[in-house]
């Protein structure tokens, strides 16, 4: 079929330079270029011994650690605020949302550093944190939002009708429905942080997180390192979305069982 | 019943509310308010004046690389739709399958960076697509102009934006009915003529937010039009972001932040105005009511 084939060239462009990266990443030769001279984990050993690398990685993940915990506090009390908010409530929610991911992260950048600049905020981790949170709580929103469609509130009038209180029937009914789609929204903060450059370069000082340092790097020369580093990155990035998608199937489980009730 | 859950609403939603507010609409509002105000060796002075929306429209440069972005990110942002449509049509209408939406997924997650890095090292005069063409006897010495070109550029802005791009094409398209497209199909429209007929009329106000939201991003883009462009990567982009680095003109650059913003809108505009020209975008109620 012609159209499988178009969609299987289509991947093939997407997956092609990442898998070259992958390949050349254990080369033992340093040049980027057939044939092939070998595998080696020569590159790997580089990585691990540099120190300034692990502590940009540290940072980063410091970072991203922070704007998931507090994308998903703000988060699920926005979540459980959606399913008891009317038409004006939802609409001013989405348009707050949707508005700065149809922004290039150039304006959220320059926007951010001018506030921290007025308001006389070092730039320091914490303004990354703030600038990244920015980005990824209209993305955790918007896809609460696609979940919370099929949420039924029936379930929680009949908690409230069984004697439940009000918080009972949060920590009892609601949470545990919505939990496993709220942590996978966590953990797509958490990815979002982690890769973010633009909006970091403006807000970040002195510090220096992954991206900002992979970029100084590419800067200067093209190492081979880079495609040690990208690698590791790489298989980072799937490891998440892993992790992702087994809690995304854990909630299909729940949502299940939550169907059977109702 | 009603008053108390929508005022619990509203107290749940406060936090997230205001820290957009404080973070994201309170800093565009400074921005504006800058884009009015004069620097003067390095002090930002608060003044109200239209110079730097008048010297950036007056000057040549501005231009010169706001043409250079609009290039940039029409043709790229049409050539990304054009490969989204197929892979998202497959998505929704043949199989939902679960591989190659965990491949797209991939592809987006991986480092924004590692890619423009990886297609450096694919299009550079040692890199690999060079060496390949050399062994395989098909040019004598290496094509230098794959790199720091504008087809760099482009290639690199399609393959990063392409799998946002595919999500995008997959919810607009997932709007549409599969028992629509089936009819067409059962009257004996081609794959293509039920496309064109049936699912782009129904899917075009959904299509053309992907095209501009791609465009958008793309022309906003600065850093690989700087690492593959070469001479041709200056573009509006690289230069707002010069000023808040380099030069250290903060009003200009929030002027000329504003400009790339209403040259975004104005693109819009010519979007939708070419679109209803063409019948190609109808108005959405009568297609609903159509289609339920």
């Amino acid at each position: 079929m012609v159209l499988k084939l178009v969609v299987w060239a289509i991947l093939a462009f997407l997956l092609m330079p990442l898998v070259i990266i992958v390949l050349f990443s254990f080369h033992a030769s340093p040049s980027l270029s057939f044939p092939f001279a070998g595998f080696s984990l020569r590159w790997y050993a580089e990585v691990l011994g540099n120190a300034q690398l692990g502590s940009a990685l540290v940072k980063s993940l410091t970072v991203a650690c922070f704007t998931a915990l507090i994308t998903l506090i703000l988060g699920a009390a926005a979540s459980l605020a959606w399913l008891r908010l009317g038409h004006r409530g939802r609409a001013l929610l989405e348009v707050l949302c949707l508005t700065p991911i149809a922004l290039p992260g150039l304006f959220v950048g320059v926007s951010l550093l001018v506030l921290f600049a007025q308001a006389r905020i070092q730039l320091s981790t914490a303004t990354i944190v703030i600038s990244h949170v920015v980005l990824a709580l209209p993305i955790l929103i918007v896809a609460m939002r696609a979940r919370l469609a099929l949420f039924d509130p029936s379930l929680e009038e009949a908690s409230r009708d069984l004697g439940a209180s009000q918080m009972q029937t949060f920590g009892k009914v609601t949470l545990p429905l919505i939990a496993p789609t709220l942590i996978a929204s966590a953990i797509l903060a958490f990815a979002v942080s982690f890769d973010e450059f633009v909006v970091t370069s403006f807000v970040a000082g002195t510090e220096t997180t992954l991206p900002m340092y992979i970029w100084s790097m590419m800067r200067r020369t093209v190492t081979p390192l880079i495609n040690a580093i990208s690698t590791l990155a790489l298989v980072f990035s799937v490891a998440i979305l892993f992790i992702a998608w087994l809690i995304g199937h854990l909630r299909r489980r729940s949502a299940v069982a939550g169907r059977t009730v109702s | 019943m009603k008053a108390p859950r929508s005022s619990m609403g509203s107290l749940l939603a406060a936090p997230a509310v205001l820290y957009m507010v404080v973070f994201f609409v309170v800093p565009s509002l400074i921005l504006f308010v800058y884009s009015f105000w004069t620097a003067a060796s390095y002090k930002i002075v608060p003044d109200f004046v239209f110079s730097n929306y008048l010297n950036s429209l007056m000057s040549p440069l501005f231009w010169t690389v706001t043409i250079n972005a609009i290039l940039i990110g029409l043709v790229t942002a049409s050539i990304t739709l054009v490969l989204a449509i197929p892979v998202g049509y497959y998505l929704v209408y043949v199989s939902r399958s679960q591989v190659i939406l965990y491949l797209i997924l991939i592809t987006w997650f991986s480092s924004y960076l590692v890619r423009i890095y990886a297609w450096r090292t694919l299009l550079g005069t040692s890199g690999v697509l060079n060496t390949i063409l050399i062994q395989a006897g098909i040019v004598d010495t290496p094509v230098g102009v794959f790199l720091f070109s504008r087809f760099a550029v482009a290639i690199t802005l399609i393959h990063i934006y392409l799998p946002f791009c595919i999500l995008l094409v997959v919810s607009s398209l997932s709007e549409i009915r599969k028992d629509i497209v089936d009819a067409a199909r059962d009257l004996g429209a081609s794959p293509l003529g039920a496309f064109f007929r049936v699912i782009a009329p129904n899917a075009a106000s959904g299509l053309v937010g992907a095209f501009m939201l791609t465009f958008v991003m793309v022309a906003g883009d600065y850093v690989t039009p700087q690492m593959l462009g070469g001479s041709s990567g200056q573009t509006t982009g690289l230069l707002i972001a010069d000023q808040f680095r380099k030069t250290g003109n903060w009003p200009l650059g929030a002027a000329q932040a504003f400009l790339m913003f209403l040259v975004s809108i104005v693109i819009y505009l010519a979007v939708m105005g070419i679109g209803r020209a063409t019948g190609l975008v109808v108005k959405r109620r009568p297609a609903r009511k159509a289609g339920g």
